[in-house]
């Protein structure tokens, strides 16, 4: 935590493939991250003796029996962001599993990706997630696979929660005898019962708690006892419960984010040395005369050395509460009440444009999605309050990862932004439509319905702001997406002076890496 | 030149002629009531001489029966008086009009109670091919002219001829024109014959070898690449094109050969000659009047200040000024232009009706402005200027463009300029052509266009009209004047037309510049209206209601049509991928080298260009390829989609009609897109007998005009209905498909296609995939 005096170096706010040095106004809150916490000396050692000393569970071995039906399910190319460095700690982890597996007799093993309604991925993908031994072992036979949620042959029906929700799961993770799913807790939001009754699930499953409605009252996403969304799933995690033993492991990591030679935008400003300074001016100027692609490659090529902060594994919930507590010790940073006007920079990359480009509907679901939401407690920015994101708009759309968010944003946006209005009237269609459909079961595209899902991320936000405003953003997009775009951040808060007046107060939340603001 | 009679019968008291007691009880033939002249005439005499009855010969036109088209005519805003005081389009008609149908080519038997014809129908356009100029303003003329003698017993009923001519049969005379008959002595008979003979020589010598060859190099360059048949289409289409610009030349060579400014004005003045003869036919004689109207523009007062139908002469300068699109002019500032409103040539003209010649003495009236109050070029721009200076017209994106300043350097240097523009254009248009399509060259393509569009306008205007802007003409109007004098002091308000009251300023600035720009303006109220929604958007498709007719079709091409990319291409990346990354490389360069010949061989021939290409597969397993396609093409496809395009698939699916591939790339490359469509009609590689691919194609591919035949033959085969079916191309080389279908569009085309399809008005849209496509085939496999 910061306040912005006269002796204060402009900051670093990221803006898609980029960056910029920007001068606050005096009196600005720069929230920034908490140092990485200690990592686990040897990780291996970790591991095993999380498999081994689970909570609220037997150790593993002992639930292995020869014969047995076993099926490994992992969280996909979303987690961690930006890619691990490889070894990645999910091939890790699983090459552990497997090995006990093998001592046990268990020779009936699937590996299944819980990519829910985001992309197949390609074989490189899955290869570096599980690792080149793991791939080449399971792939070629068909028992390393992505989840497809629109092979009604292989869904399991559980039956309806207390609210009367669907549970439709994979049918193989329903029907194992033991279900072993391997998480990566970037953020307080993943894992839990998150893990299996969301990955795994099916459309049918997933619009009961992926809804307008539902993501309003999900206060926030970062704090699962009042999130709706996170409700939803606890009941549904609770009945797969009943159907299937789930092994549950959870993983922490640090906030080591960006290596050499990006290591300076995880400084604070004021600590740079000439070299950070020389390499940032440097990059700046150099990112200034790349062409898009090679931005675009430039920054998608990075890949984090992340350390181990922690292992859990064993009983869902029991896992969970131990990994909520290393994520807050990384993330959380105590803010003294809400802001007029939070500022965010989103930055090249978020949980869905891993080896793609950030089209406009991510680019808000990144910053009035995952960076508004990133509070425990009351929004960093008050009722009524502005939002001011940078980022270009200007990547335009996959038309391999996302074809529906085209139509969305060519047809639906186009009509209406209202989340619960567009859900209403089009979601149905795009969850159905053959061709998605079709895209998402043989290609490499995010389900039809996604977008929408995007858009319900926004929702909280959207239903709280008096205003959300874009710094360097191209004006059409912004405003096909029911925003308002400016050049500089004066002309921002020029632009907000209409809302919250001449003189507000302003906090920047310095993210990358992430930070969890607790408001008090 | 005759003294205008008082026909005592028919004459006023003291004080001059009243027009309504003149013209009382009396029929009068009206010819060219559809056009400006003739439909403001018919709507005089109907609402100010309410005594007279009127008969119009019209021709019928298709299925319009000349009647119902003048019932239509009736139900314009300028009768509704007439129309309403008469209780009723019918009514009137029964009780005033009487409608006889026919042509003037050949005209029909007209009424036998006739008191007066005014023949002001006629070939307007100066540059009329030569024979269609001499039958309309000849020939014709003398057709009626016998229908007329016909019709009142060879000269036993009295009959009064009013002839609407031109001033400007003066031709090429200069200074003083006075209103008499023209002094020439062209042999009229000899003329004529040649003009109607010139037309069968013409085709005859279209047919000829020079002149097909000539043509056929033209036509032919960019169009070989769509098959030998649509040449041939475009062959003929210029042959047509050259038999009228022939006509056109020979008209107008030959009325400069004999002193006239062109065809129009030449014809004119020989049927002038016919008029005269048929005056002094027999010793009886005939009452003839010869009116000689200037540039005949909006009304003045009559039956509004500023009505005018249809574009005349100065309106698409007016307006192409307005527009910034009119940098120069080729005239002196000095120059007199004549221009007489509407209103005051109908006004002379019922003048001239109600005081009729001696028999066999002929009158000649001028109708001009430039002998008492003349009107120059300078004046005319000076108020032009004012008034788009006080009156823009809706500005663009970019602000409102600047009035052009004109500095009157004279016809040669606007030449000069023209004909540098003119260079300049087909250099970059040639140029463009060789350029391969990106947005920026779609953005000159269109630009160009647009330029040659204002060049062949400005050519054209300053071809037809530089004549009339050199003309240093006066036309005496002492006839005008003394046929006004001897009206009713009453009837010289009711039936103005004292030319010298006009106040130019007031006129071009209040009434004939509001009235011409009036429907652009309506015009850009529209389009900025229509700017909110996409300009180029089609129409959306509804599922057809009748279900009659056959099924409805959507055919679409696949390269550069469907996705943004090409046949190279996918072949390129097809080897690639199947190459180790070490030898990538050097296949890329290899392929570089060869390039120029494909890009060559396709841009003379594209089925040669893919039977150049396939033959690389020469070897490979069809198998492997497919598996390839299936793992790393499949993702270079979907990637280089058209949302829009895929969306417009989509659409037509859901509105019910049959979706239809037709590409001549492999088959394995349209395995990604193969769901969106009924059927896939795409290349198949040639196998021999142990599944390797012979690089030959198992089939013709389906290019050019095999594709239109294709499309036929579907059609027949699947019951289409053709005419209401849909074809998406992009390139020239799919005009027969396009062709085949009644609803093609231009999806980015190439500067050919682009310039047909903006010719044939069909749709033109611009589906393009995101540039961000990633070209890796392996996006997670870096690092």
């Amino acid at each position: 935590m910061l306040e912005v005096d006269d002796r204060t170096p402009p900051l670093l706010v990221h803006e898609g493939l980029g960056f910029r040095l920007e001068e606050f106004p005096l009196g600005t809150r720069v929230v920034y991250p908490p140092e990485p916490q200690p990592t686990v000396p040897d990780v291996d050692e970790a591991i095993l003796e999380a498999l081994l000393h689970p909570v609220d569970s037997e150790p593993l071995p002992a639930l292995l029996k020869a014969g047995m039906r076993l099926t490994i399910a992992f969280d996909d190319l979303s987690l961690p962001l930006p890619t691990m460095r490889p070894p990645d700690i999910r091939g890790r982890i699983i090459e552990h599993v497997l090995e006990l597996a093998a001592q046990a007799g268990v020779d009936d093993v699937e590996l299944v990706a819980a990519n829910a309604l985001h992309r197949r991925m390609t074989p490189a993908e899955l290869r570096h997630i599980v690792g080149e031994r793991v791939f080449r072992s399971f792939h070629p036979s068909g028992k390393l696979y992505n989840f497809d949620a629109e092979d009604r042959a292989n869904l399991a029906h559980l039956g309806h929660t207390d609210k009367g929700e669907d549970v439709e799961i994979s049918k193989r993770a329903a029907e194992s005898d033991l279900l072993v799913y391997v998480n990566v807790n970037l953020v307080a939001m993943d894992g839990g019962h998150k893990s299996v009754g969301i990955g795994l699930a099916s459309y049918k499953s997933l619009r009961h708690h992926h809804n307008a409605k539902t993501m309003v009252h999900s206060r926030s996403f970062m704090d699962h006892k009042h999130s709706e969304m996170h409700s939803s799933a606890w009941r549904i995690g609770r009945l797969i419960k009943d159907h299937v033993k789930v092994f549950q492991i959870e993983t922490t990591l640090d906030n080591n984010v960006f290596p050499k030679p990006y290591e300076f935008m995880m400084k604070r400003e004021w600590e740079w040395t000439r070299r950070d300074q020389a390499t940032a001016l440097g990059m700046r100027r150099g990112l200034g005369l790349m062409p898009q692609k090679l931005r675009h490659r430039t920054f998608h090529d990075v890949r984090s050395a992340y350390g181990l902060t922690g292992i859990n594994a064993g009983e869902v919930e029991a896992v969970h509460d131990r990994t909520l507590r290393k994520v807050h010790q990384q993330q959380r940073v105590e803010v003294q009440g809400q802001t007029d006007v939070a500022v965010f920079g989103i930055p090249y990359v978020g949980p869905y444009n891993v080896n793609s480009w950030m089209n406009p509907i991510l680019a808000t679901c990144v910053g009035l999605g995952y960076f508004f939401n990133s509070y425990l407690g009351s929004p960093i920015v008050r009722q009524g309050g502005v939002a001011i994101l940078y980022h270009p708009l200007d990547e335009g759309f996959s038309t391999l990862h996302h074809p529906s968010y085209v139509d969305f944003y060519d047809e639906v946006l186009a009509e209406s932004t209202d989340p619960a209005v567009i859900g209403e009237k089009y979601e149905q269609q795009f969850a159905t439509d053959p061709w998605y459909v079709h895209l998402y079961r043989t290609s490499n595209a995010y389900h039809g319905v996604h977008p929408f899902y995007m858009w319900y991320w926004a929702a909280h936000a959207m239903d709280h702001l008096g205003d959300v405003i874009w710094v360097g953003a191209d004006r059409k997009a912004a405003a096909r997406l029911g925003f308002r775009a400016a050049s500089t951040l004066r002309d921002a808060l020029e632009m907000a002076s209409s809302t919250v007046g001449n003189d507000p107060t302003i906090t920047y939340l310095h993210n990358p890496p992430h930070v969890l603001a607790d408001v008090r | 030149m005759s003294e205008v009679s008082d026909a005592p019968d028919r004459a006023g008291g003291a004080g001059g002629v009243r027009v309504r007691d003149a013209l009382a009880g009396q029929h009068v033939l009206l010819t060219g009531v559809t056009g400006f002249l003739g439909e403001a005439l018919l709507q005089r005499l109907l609402r100010d001489v309410p005594e007279v009855r009127t008969s119009v010969l019209v021709r019928p036109r298709g299925s319009t029966t000349a009647a119902s088209r003048v019932a239509t005519l009736l139900g314009k805003a300028i009768f509704a008086d007439t129309v309403e005081a008469a209780g009723g389009v019918e009514a009137l008609m029964a009780a005033r009009i009487a409608v006889v149908e026919g042509d003037l080519t050949d005209p029909p038997a007209l009424p036998t109670d006739l008191d007066a014809v005014v023949h002001c129908a006629g070939d307007v356009s100066f540059d009329p091919p030569v024979d269609e100029g001499f039958r309309a303003n000849v020939v014709g003329v003398r057709e009626l002219l016998e229908r007329i003698e016909e019709a009142s017993g060879h000269g036993e009923r009295d009959v009064h001829y009013l002839h609407v001519s031109t001033a400007y049969v003066a031709g090429r005379r200069r200074g003083a024109v006075f209103e008499e008959p023209l002094d020439h002595a062209v042999d009229v008979d000899a003329e004529v014959a040649w003009g109607l003979a010139r037309r069968p020589e013409v085709e005859a010598r279209s047919r000829s070898v020079d002149v097909l060859t000539e043509l056929g190099k033209d036509a032919g360059r960019d169009r070989r690449r769509a098959g030998p048949l649509t040449t041939a289409a475009a062959v003929e289409e210029a042959r047509r094109t050259w038999v009228k610009d022939q006509l056109v030349a020979l008209g107008a060579e030959r009325a400069r050969s004999l002193g006239w400014t062109d065809c129009y004005t030449f014809t004119k003045a020989l049927g002038e000659r016919v008029v005269e003869a048929h005056a002094t036919r027999d010793p009886r004689g005939r009452r003839v009047t010869v009116h000689r109207p200037t540039i005949v523009e909006s009304a003045l007062e009559q039956p509004y200040p500023g009505w005018i139908e249809g574009f005349k002469m100065a309106e698409p300068l007016i307006l192409a000024y307005g527009r910034g699109e009119l940098p120069m002019f080729p005239g002196g500032s000095d120059t007199i232009v004549d221009v007489v409103p509407v209103d005051h040539v109908v006004a002379s003209i019922i003048a001239c009706l109600a005081r009729p010649p001696e028999p066999a003495a002929p009158a000649y009236v001028h109708l001009s402005s430039g002998h008492r109050n003349p009107l120059t070029f300078g004046a005319v721009y000076e108020n032009v200027r004012a008034y788009f200076q006080a009156h823009p017209f809706a500005a663009t994106p970019q602000g409102h463009v600047p009035l052009p300043v004109w500095s009157w350097s004279g016809t040669a240097s606007v030449q000069r300029a023209m004909s540098t523009g003119e260079r300049l254009h087909r250099t970059a248009e040639r140029l463009l052509s060789l350029a391969p399509r990106t947005d920026r060259t779609t953005g000159w393509i269109r630009s160009l266009e647009t330029q040659g569009r204002r060049l062949a306008f400005l050519r054209r205007y300053l071809d037809v009209y530089q004549e009339y802007a050199q003309a240093d003409l006066r036309f005496v109007d002492d006839a005008a004047v003394a046929l006004r004098d001897g009206l009713h002091p009453d009837d010289r308000e009711v039936f103005a037309f004292d030319t010298a009251v006009i106040d130019w300023a007031h006129y071009l600035q209040e009434v004939h510049c509001p009235s011409v720009t009036q429907p652009v303006r309506e015009l850009d109220v529209v389009r900025a209206k229509r700017k909110k929604v996409d300009p180029a958007a089609l129409r959306t498709l509804e599922p057809r209601a009748d279900g009659a007719g056959g099924q409805v079709a959507a055919f679409f091409d696949m390269d550069g049509t469907l996705l943004s990319s090409n046949v190279v291409e996918s072949f390129l990346w097809l080897r690639l991928a199947d190459l180790p990354a070490s030898r990538r490389v050097g296949e890329t360069a290899r392929l570089a080298r060869r390039l120029p010949r494909i890009v060559q061989a396709d841009r003379h021939d594209r089925a040669a260009m893919l039977r150049e290409v396939y033959r690389e597969y020469a070897g490979a397993r069809l198998e492997d390829l497919e598996a390839i396609v299936d793992e790393h093409l499949t993702a270079h496809v979907l990637e280089r989609l058209a949302p829009a395009a895929v969306r417009r698939v989509r659409e037509h699916r859901a509105a019910g009609h049959t979706t239809i591939l037709i590409t001549g790339a492999l088959r394995p490359l349209t395995r990604p897109v193969a769901p969106l469509f009924d059927h896939v009609h795409a290349a198949d590689l040639a196998v021999d007998d142990r599944g390797r691919c012979t690089g030959q194609l198992a089939a013709s591919t389906v290019v050019g005009e095999s594709r239109g035949a294709l499309v036929r033959e579907l059609g027949r085969s699947l019951g289409l209905d053709l005419a209401a079916s849909y074809a998406y191309a992009d390139s020239y080389s799919d005009l027969p498909l396009l062709e085949a279908v009644g609803r093609p569009v231009a999806v980015r085309p190439d500067v050919p296609l682009y310039q047909h399809a903006r010719t044939k008005r069909w749709n033109i849209v611009d589906w393009t995939s995101p540039e961000t496509s990633t070209r890796s085939l392996d996006p997670a496999g870096r690092r």
